[in-house]
């Protein structure tokens, strides 16, 4: 999904920072690469999802992440936009078999991010954090699930599609703390999007593994400004994982993931390339099976913004007589952190309503 | 021909004068680039240094066991914010390079940065990444956790002490550097002096063309804009040559600085400034302005009286004397730096004054004609050549203010780390543990023989009544009394005061302690301990370099038993004996795994080195101030001597032999150079004075020692020969020249013909 802008940037920062000359050799042609020339595997169509391991990390990709967003509401009514993400970059590949690396060699395999975020009433807090793998600083596990850094964690409980996700930022108490403490209900099975899981992000096939959960309900509770906020809603949870990086002219990524009143699901992005956008995106219905959408099954515009950042959206499918505008609050939701992008809600009116998730990449630069 | 190409012509039939005036103009600029950039460098380096040594927290393990990456993670899941820090001492080597996680450390620095750490790249100098310092074959190796306190509580199983590579230089670095700027103020004031008299050396230099112009119906005033134009102008020529060659200078210097602050804890402390050219540009064209601009901003009728009230010096000594009052009186900094700048203003004016009185004086007195005629051109060079003089006076001034600030900075920062690390260990008596368990272990353990010293100090409070008031006061008990405090420098002090403190015969006193309450040597004070109240002697002060608090020293006999010790250490220098021999025996002894001990030799190694090399820096700042200073007025003597020629020509042709012209004129030179050096002394002194004595108690509350250096006095004379040397020299060329005729400085009329 949309992270992959932000993972392409992410791994030219590490790559070049934690010195790796082979591998900064191997980076400028490794996003025309099919099969990951330094030992990454990578995926291509035919691959399917196996669960639950496609839940754990993936040490022979390249990048990979966990991300939830949520469409919350206080007990007064108010939205509340929430997002969590724990992103991993590997620095050398290492088959899924293979031992790791002694933690008391401190080694710097794969680097761990986690952003976390809250959008309330026209405010937006934001948080990361980094880690080095293979310590136990941070990770992921399959089963039982849990992703983890520091003390930011999310993980199953007793029952395996009850999960819960803790993040805290400073001390309680302090000036800017904040923090969410958030009980999830996994409804239904994993969406695969694209074919079979395999989601394409350019016409000449590049493309990675990629699911969702796409129904999760959420209770729970968001500290903001010394205030403890009761909060229910719904999220949506997405894994993908990779070993290839944007195609060469490819700008930016636009997703949208939404929850419609009427129930049904939709999954869009566009790849901003020159010569016009790469679209795909999934229709997921309250009954059926999900639909993957193509180029042209789906037309996703822009159509007023916020300085640089589009904050208004026209998207159609119309296959599925979908014409909604899709518009984010007033305020900036740019997470601000090594590597800014745009993350808010979005409220859904035309021919659907509902609210969702919108990510935006490379306007900054 | 227009006005400004007929004055310009002036240089066609010049060069000389007219690269001569460049090379000036070019000089300053690069002077004060070089002194900018080296002022911004050795003050980002100083405060580079002082963070990389800043006090820090580490967390250490109850049990005493080492730290582990298994206690890292486990502390950052807690949700503290904590980093490791691996102290590797790699086979064969002898500086330890650190090992660090920059991804840890971004909830420290508040952006995460990969490729360095605190700003410094990680190539091993000191700071790498912990992997890469991990895998090197080591001698030694320790893993510390770095935690930030305000982020969290600590489980059971850790505690929080304090973990710095070297002491808090604190105010001393601060006073260093507010020093530096005042430096560098002065700096600008003396380029502004040498640009100025640039600028009148243009207009003596073409009395003729100003006269001719004044013929043709040109008015002074408009000559004077061609002037200022023309000025501008060798500027934008001069200007960016100027800043680039100052900036090759102070990367000069400073790549000889780098490469010797690599040395130091392998460690790339100095900081190379970016591309800063833009502040030099903007200060040098607003003095440029000024400095020609000064005739029009102060009315002729204001500079004419000025001239009038200075005609018997009276000026120059109320400004000396409103300065030295203000200098005295002043209550704050802004106020003392403007006395200062009256006192120097009023020095400036003053030298020339004297010497011209004096050889008027010392010209009527003599009877010899020739003897007159020398005395009355020595007047003449010390009114035409004031401005460049006054400009050496200052140089001079300051170089020995600054070699006397930076002697007396190096000695007290030596006997500040002499004081604070007198031993070559420091061992912290952990919580709960009996010290006399130690000592008697050290006693039996460390005889004499071994070369071993060490002394116990028990840390506590007191009350001291003075005048009726209790003050509390930090008491410092030491035992036994020996070679590791009795080479402190003290600042006044009784006879035999070591043995007579050993003896329990009195207490020594903190410089605060003794500046607050006007103790003195000899003086008793009256002191409680544990309710129990006794009357001693001061012994002697010691000085505290800055620290606040009231502090008194005492034998640890004289403290009452039930005295609450609240901190208790070991200074130990071991001699012969292996520090771990000793930090074995008294951790099993104390049952204490883990010993806070600090090596003061590294430490103490560590900050002379920084400070030294901020101290080269000054030092070459200063000097190259004076290059410019006697290059101006080596050029300026020579340009204007060569205007007396004319003079000199009258002495051959009424039958002076060349040699004596020629001795003459070598004794003007030496004489005029001399005098100026001479007349600098008194102003390098009240320089360095003000700096150590005025300028610290104001800004920081605690002064340094003033300390003179005489034999650097000598150096400078000598220097001061060498430059009228080289103007009587010059000269010696220009005797077998044609001779121009003599000119006024200042005046373009031509009028007084």
């Amino acid at each position: 999904m949309r992270c992959w802008w932000l993972s392409m940037v992410a791994m030219v920062w590490l790559v070049t920072g934690c010195s790796k000359p082979d591998s900064e050799a191997g980076f400028a042609g490794l996003a025309d690469s099919r099969d990951g020339s330094l030992g990454f595997e990578q995926p291509a169509p035919g691959d399917v999802l196996v669960f639950p391991e496609d839940f754990g990390a993936h040490p022979a990709h390249r990048i990979e992440w966990w991300y939830l967003t949520a469409n919350l509401e206080t007990e007064a009514g108010d939205p509340l936009g929430l997002q969590w993400t724990q992103f991993r970059q590997a620095l050398e590949p290492r088959s899924t078999d293979a031992t790791p690396p002694e933690p008391s060699a401190w080694p710097m395999q794969a680097a761990w991010m986690a952003h976390a975020a809250v959008s309330h009433q026209g405010q937006h807090w934001f948080q990361e954090r980094l880690a080095r793998g293979d310590l136990g600083q941070a990770g992921a596990i399959a089963e039982p699930f849990e992703v983890w850094l520091d003390h930011w964690r999310m993980a199953a409980g007793d029952h395996p599609n009850q999960w819960q996700l803790t993040v805290s930022q400073g001390q309680p108490g302090q000036q800017g703390y904040w923090a969410f403490d958030l009980e999830l209900s996994v409804k239904g099975l994993p969406v695969a999007h694209g074919d079979q899981g395999f989601s394409a992000k350019s016409a000449s096939g590049e493309g990675s593994m990629y699911f969702s959960l796409v129904d999760i309900e959420v209770t729970g509770t968001v500290t903001l400004a010394d205030k403890d906020l009761n909060v229910q809603g719904k999220a949506w949870f997405d894994r993908e994982w990779s070993s290839q990086f944007l195609k060469a002219g490819q700008q930016g990524w636009d997703w949208f993931a939404l929850h419609l009143d009427s129930g049904d699901k939709l999954m869009a992005f566009r790849l901003r390339e020159e010569g016009g956008h790469f679209r795909s995106g999934t229709w997921i219905p309250r009954s059926g099976e999900p639909r993957a959408l193509s180029s042209d099954q789906l037309q996703l515009k822009p159509t007023a913004g916020s300085g640089p950042v589009p904050t208004r959206w026209r998207l159609q499918v119309p296959g599925q007589d979908v014409d909604i505008e899709l518009v984010a609050p007033e305020g900036n939701y740019t997470n601000d952190g090594l590597f800014p992008y745009w993350e808010s809600p979005v409220s859904v009116s035309g021919s659907h309503s509902g609210a969702g998730y919108m990510e935006l990449t490379g306007y900054n630069n | 021909m227009t006005a400004f190409s007929a004055l310009l012509s002036h240089y066609r039939r010049h060069p000389w004068q007219g690269i001569a005036l460049a090379l000036l103009m070019l000089m300053a600029t690069a002077l004060w680039t070089g002194i900018y950039h080296l002022t911004s460098q050795a003050r980002a380096s100083l405060s580079q240094s002082e963070r990389v040594v800043e006090a820090r927290y580490q967390v250490q393990r109850v049990d005493g066991a080492a730290l582990s990456v298994e206690d890292f993670v486990t502390l950052r899941r807690q949700g503290l914010c904590l980093m490791p820090w691996l102290e590797v001492l790699p086979e064969g080597e002898s500086r330890r390079v650190i090992g660090v996680d920059p991804l840890a450390a971004l909830c420290f620095q508040g952006q995460a940065d990969v490729v360095s750490f605190d700003g410094q790249p990680l190539r091993g100098d000191p700071f790498m990444d912990i992997a890469d310092a991990a895998a090197l074959p080591a001698r030694q190796a320790q893993l510390f956790l770095i935690v930030d306190p305000d982020t969290g509580e600590l489980s059971a199983d850790y505690r929080i002490t304090d973990f710095s590579l070297a002491p808090d230089t604190g105010q001393l670095g601060d006073s260093f550097l507010l020093n530096l700027d005042a430096l560098s103020v002065l700096v600008l004031l003396i380029t502004g002096l040498l640009l100025r008299s640039v600028y009148l050396l243009s207009l003596s230099q073409r009395r003729d063309s100003f006269a001719l112009l004044h013929r043709f119906g040109v008015s002074p005033r408009r000559v004077r804009g061609h002037l200022v134009a023309e000025l501008v102008g060798l500027a934008a020529l001069t200007l960016m040559p100027g800043i680039l060659l100052g900036q090759l200078l102070a990367n000069a210097l400073a790549g000889g600085f780098a490469s010797v602050m690599e040395g130091l804890f392998d460690s790339r402390q100095f900081v190379t400034s970016g591309n800063s050219w833009l502040m030099p540009a903007l200060v040098m064209v607003t003095l440029l302005l000024l400095v020609c601009a000064v005739d029009w901003l102060i009315p002729e009728k204001l500079r004419k009286a000025f001239a009038v009230a200075n005609r018997s010096g009276g000026l120059s000594l109320l400004l000396l004397v409103a300065g030295g009052a203000g200098v005295w009186l002043a209550a704050n900094l802004l106020f003392l730096f403007g006395s200062v700048a009256l006192m120097l203003a009023g020095a400036g004016l003053l030298m020339p004054w004297c010497l011209s009185v004096l050889s008027s004086r010392l010209a009527q007195a003599s009877k010899q004609p020739f003897r007159r005629w020398w005395w009355a051109e020595f007047g003449v060079l010390c009114r035409r050549l004031a401005l460049p003089l006054v400009a050496l006076q200052l140089s001079l001034a300051m170089v020995l203010a600054v070699q006397a600030l930076v002697t007396t900075f190096e000695a007290t920062f030596d006997h500040w780390l002499g004081q604070r690390l007198s031993a070559d260990y420091y061992l912290e008596v952990p919580t709960d543990a009996d010290g006399q368990v130690a000592v008697d272990w050290l006693e039996q353990n460390l005889p004499e023989s071994s070369g071993a010293i060490w002394h116990r100090v028990l840390r506590g409070q007191g009350q001291l009544d003075v005048s009726g008031h209790e003050q509390s006061v930090d008491i410092f008990a030491v035992a036994p009394v020996g070679a590791l405090v009795s080479d402190w420098r003290l600042i006044e002090s009784a006879g035999q005061p070591w043995q007579r403190l050993a003896a329990g015969q009195g207490v020594m006193v903190n410089e605060q302690l003794a500046y607050r309450h006007e103790l003195a040597a000899g003086d008793s004070v009256q002191l409680t301990l544990a309710g129990q109240s006794l009357r001693l002697p001061v012994l002697g002060v010691y000085p505290d370099y800055g620290r606040p608090a009231g502090e008194i020293l005492l034998a640890a006999d004289q403290l009452p038993d039930d005295f609450s010790v609240s901190f208790e250490s070991f200074s130990i220098s071991p001699g012969e004996v292996d520090i771990e021999v000793i930090t074995e025996a008294l951790s099993a002894l104390w049952q204490e795994p883990a010993l806070t001990l600090r090596d003061n030799r590294s430490i103490r190694d560590l900050a002379n080195r920084v400070f030294e090399q901020t101290f080269m820096l000054t030092r070459a700042m200063t000097m190259l101030t004076l290059v410019l200073a006697a290059v101006a007025l080596l050029l300026m003597g020579w340009v204007f001597l060569s205007t007396r020629l004319w003079y000199f020509r009258l002495l051959a042709v009424w039958g002076t032999a060349r040699t004596g012209i020629f001795l003459s004129l070598l004794t003007l030179a030496l004489t005029v150079s001399v005098s100026a050096a001479a007349l600098a002394l008194p102003v390098g002194i009240g320089l360095t004075w003000v700096l150590v004595q005025r300028i610290n108690p104001l800004a920081f509350g605690w002064s340094l020692p003033l300390d003179l250096y005489p034999g650097f006095w000598l150096e400078l004379l000598g220097l001061a020969l060498l430059i009228g040397l080289c103007i009587g020299l010059l000269m010696r060329r220009q005797l077998g020249r044609p001779a121009v005729r003599p000119s006024v400085t200042g005046t373009i009329t031509g009028g007084e013909r």
